[in-house]
């Protein structure tokens, strides 16, 4: 991919104790990307979130956001970044144009500056009819709305988004979604992990899987699926002689876990898809009508499963 | 723009340009007035903008600044019933002003720093600190922020009981130099509880630590509050108390303010210090602080010895820098040197740079021999100030060298306390992390076990 990463987590390690909550992170983001970041709880995710909004320093290696180091450079690093955590982080007693006005300030932004950036943010959540209510009587849907218009107030070229989408309903999340890819096809760089992985799959241009504090695999949806596929599961159907079939598959050496029902055999295979097509080849030579066959498309949630383990630190 | 809308607040419409056009539209004096105060509000610290908009609608300041009306009205009613019918006739200034001085003295003494301490400690619990760690403002002006709304709150109070006070100097019986005197050292130790709630709130994480503290704070403040009510009532009812005409008296108010003012500043940069990143040069600033209050502590204590020519200040001098560098040294050895390395950059590289600036770089050894080479300094200086004053027969020269030996042993005592409570720490961070507060109650503990030793040998 051309140019210089957005962000760039280098060889990344955070221990607390005998706990290596991050070990060995790299990857880089670029320009307009959403990358996904999935894992389970405790797997590192939050932590390494963290390192790169400049809350917490790595034990070893080093995060660059905008060529930035996060240890060297912090002050650079938060001019650049907008930061959404797994929590809302209100305040009492204040509304919502208060809210966003003060955080507007808290980044510089001064006179018609902040005015401008106001009701942009405003306009962009759809907050406008609400900017006069207090910030404890929103839903959470809106309070989430919120916290995406506090981390975007100073216009960060990037923004981590730590569970964005967690506890809100389905209405919420489609909306939060629609904003995330809009901020993308802007150009801001956008790290977002969440449990939800169907719709991480949705929006995110890659995805990284991490587990127990080290990063399993990195690429788009499809890489991963594709390329975690190291048993593939193959669905067929043929309408005679099921039981003499099965046991033709049973004799071979790359198949496993046959199922049958009725006409209906699954069944794994090791290997990729010129091994398939030259298993249904030979199941055509060996005479067995074979009325269906097909490779069962796995989910990210799938690929998620295979790669990771359920290790949690 | 129509003239209709020329009434709504051009913040809520969102349109910067509104502010300038009513202005020339109109030509008000009001909307000018407007205008400026709308300009001064883009300068100040915005965390006091926000706590400001946040006090005005919490229940708390609603709760105290009703109370404290309705308590000096009932006072002013009671006051007045108690004084009849010499009211008229008899001074009743110094009675009345008791009464609102302690109204007064409860809020502004206890209600404003524990809120101060109060403000910082949320932040750090419900994560809203960490909001503001990323922003644009630094952690100093975070806690000036604090320490603004806090001063905010004070005169807002002091504002409220101002005709009452007023009210006290047309009773007659009290000058407007004392109501002024009261007032204005009130405001000061205010302003100095305040700084001291802030560092509180920074000093630990933990929630079980955090209520601790908070009851302990509560305590404190409370003390301070009734030894200083007791204190400023006696002075105002006793007419011969003050000496505002008297040079002495003005020197030693002097003298307390440069402390205060320094105190109030230096607990600023510690709350800012302990909240700042952790890659940060959290301590070079703070230790040329120190500096400067040793500075001060030699400077008010040798010109009074001078003066009054009394040796009594030599002991006051010695014992209190032994304890304070005794306290600065343990804090001072529970720091990490995790520095980053552009900090690491901006530290002294030459050689007489290092030499002369190293002690004034984070870490724990460096603190250690920081906190001994002042209480050493401090040392030679009274030796050689002493003997200067016994040979030359100036400043109170008895002829004795008592206090040389006193002077020795004490920062004996302070070298090798320090010193022990070094070597533990150090073996300690060999097993995990070891904080500033655990190094302050370690020392604390030798300390303890050091003065309970001989009463149990003796036994």
């Amino acid at each position: 991919m051309p140019g210089q990463p957005v962000i760039d987590m280098r060889r990344l390690h955070r221990f607390f104790g005998a706990t290596r909550a991050v070990s060995d992170i790299s990857f880089e983001v670029m320009k307009g990307e959403v990358f996904g970041y999935i894992g389970p709880n405790g797997a590192g995710k939050t932590t390494s979130m963290r390192i790169l909004a400049t809350l917490d320093i790595p034990t070893y290696g080093d995060a660059l956001v905008d060529g930035f180091s996060v240890i060297n450079d912090p002050d650079r690093v938060r001019r650049r970044l907008g930061f959404m955590p797994d929590y809302f982080g209100t305040y009492a007693d204040v509304n919502c144009r208060e809210y966003l006005d003060f955080f507007a300030r808290a980044y510089g932004l001064r006179g018609r500056e902040r005015h401008q950036a106001l009701s942009h943010v405003m306009g962009f959540t759809k907050l406008d009819g609400l900017a006069e209510k207090p910030i404890r009587g929103l839903s959470k849907g809106m309070k989430q709305r919120l916290c995406l218009g506090r981390s975007m107030i100073h216009d960060p070229s990037v923004l981590i988004l730590d569970e964005p989408a967690a506890g809100l309903d389905p209405r919420a999340r489609i909306e939060l979604r629609q904003m995330i890819r809009e901020l993308a096809d802007n150009g801001k760089t956008i790290l977002v992990s969440s449990h939800i992985l169907t719709e991480l799959a949705e929006m995110c241009d890659r995805v990284g899987i991490i587990e127990k504090g080290e990063l399993l695999a990195v690429g788009t949806v499809a890489e991963i699926q594709r390329g975690q596929v190291t048993h593939c599961q193959i669905r067929s159907r043929v309408i005679a002689n099921v039981p003499a079939f099965a046991s033709w598959l049973e004799e071979r050496d790359d198949v496993e876990n046959i199922h049958v029902d009725g006409q209906l055999v699954r069944f794994s295979q090791i290997g990729d898809m010129p091994e398939q097509a030259g298993l249904l080849r030979e199941m055509i030579l060996a005479n067995f009508a074979v009325a269906e066959f097909g490779i069962e498309q796995r989910s990210l949630e799938d690929a998620f499963m295979h790669v990771t383990r359920g290790v949690v630190q | 723009m129509n003239s209709s809308d020329t009434s709504s607040s051009p913040f809520a419409t969102g349109d910067p340009t509104k502010i300038n056009a009513d202005v020339s539209s109109k030509g008000s004096f009001w909307r000018a007035i407007e205008t400026a105060i709308e300009l001064g509000g883009e300068r100040l610290n915005p965390i006091l903008v926000k706590e400001g908009r946040q006090a005005l609608k919490s229940k708390q300041f609603v709760i105290t600044f009703t109370l404290l009306l309705l308590a000096g009205w009932v006072w002013s009613m009671l006051g007045v019933a108690l004084l009849w019918p010499g009211v008229y006739y008899a001074p009743g200034g110094r009675f009345m002003l008791c009464g609102y001085f302690v109204i007064l003295a409860i809020p502004v003494l206890v209600t404003v720093p524990f809120s101060a301490f109060r403000s910082l400690a949320a932040e750090r619990e419900d994560g809203t600190f960490e909001l503001l760690s990323i922003t644009a403002l630094s952690s100093r002006q975070i806690v000036t922020g604090k320490l603004g709304s806090a001063v905010l709150q004070m005169l807002v109070y002091y504002s409220a009981l101002a005709p009452c006070i007023a009210f006290t100097y047309l009773l007659r019986g009290i000058d407007i130099v004392t109501i002024v005197f009261l007032l204005f050292w009130t405001l000061v130790a205010s302003v100095l509880l305040s700084t001291v709630g802030l560092v509180v709130a920074t000093i630990t994480r933990a929630r079980h630590w955090q209520v601790l503290l908070s009851v302990l704070l509560l305590v404190g403040l409370c003390i301070v509050t009734f030894t200083w009510t007791l204190s400023f009532v006696s002075l105002i009812t006793d007419t011969q108390a003050t000496a505002f005409d008297d040079v002495d008296f003005w020197l030693a108010m002097s003298a307390i303010m440069t402390f205060c003012i320094s105190h109030a500043i230096m607990f600023v940069m510690i709350a800012a210090a302990q909240i700042s990143f952790a890659s940060d040069n959290r301590s070079t600033r703070l230790r040329a602080m120190l500096l400067v209050q040793q500075t001060l502590w030699v400077g008010w204590m040798t010109f009074f010895w001078i003066r009054f020519e009394a040796e009594e200040f030599l002991y006051v001098l010695v014992s209190v820098a032994a304890i304070y560098w005794a306290f600065a040294g343990a804090c001072l050895m529970g720091e990490a040197a995790i520095l980053s390395p552009r900090v690491k950059r901006s530290l002294p590289q030459s050689f007489l740079g290092r030499m002369c600036f190293t002690w004034f770089n984070p870490g724990s050894g460096t603190g250690y021999t920081f906190a001994i080479v002042n209480l050493l300094t401090l040392v030679i200086i009274i030796v050689v100030a002493g003997l200067t004053a016994e040979l030359e027969g100036f400043a109170g020269a008895r002829g004795n060298y008592d206090w040389l030996l006193y002077v020795t042993l004490v920062a004996a005592y302070v070298v090798a306390y320090l010193g022990v409570g070094r070597l533990i720490v150090v073996l300690l961070r060999q097993l995990g992390r070891v904080t500033i507060l655990l190094t302050v109650l370690i020392n604390l503990l030798l300390v303890v076990i050091g003065a309970a030793f001989p009463v149990f040998f003796q036994g």
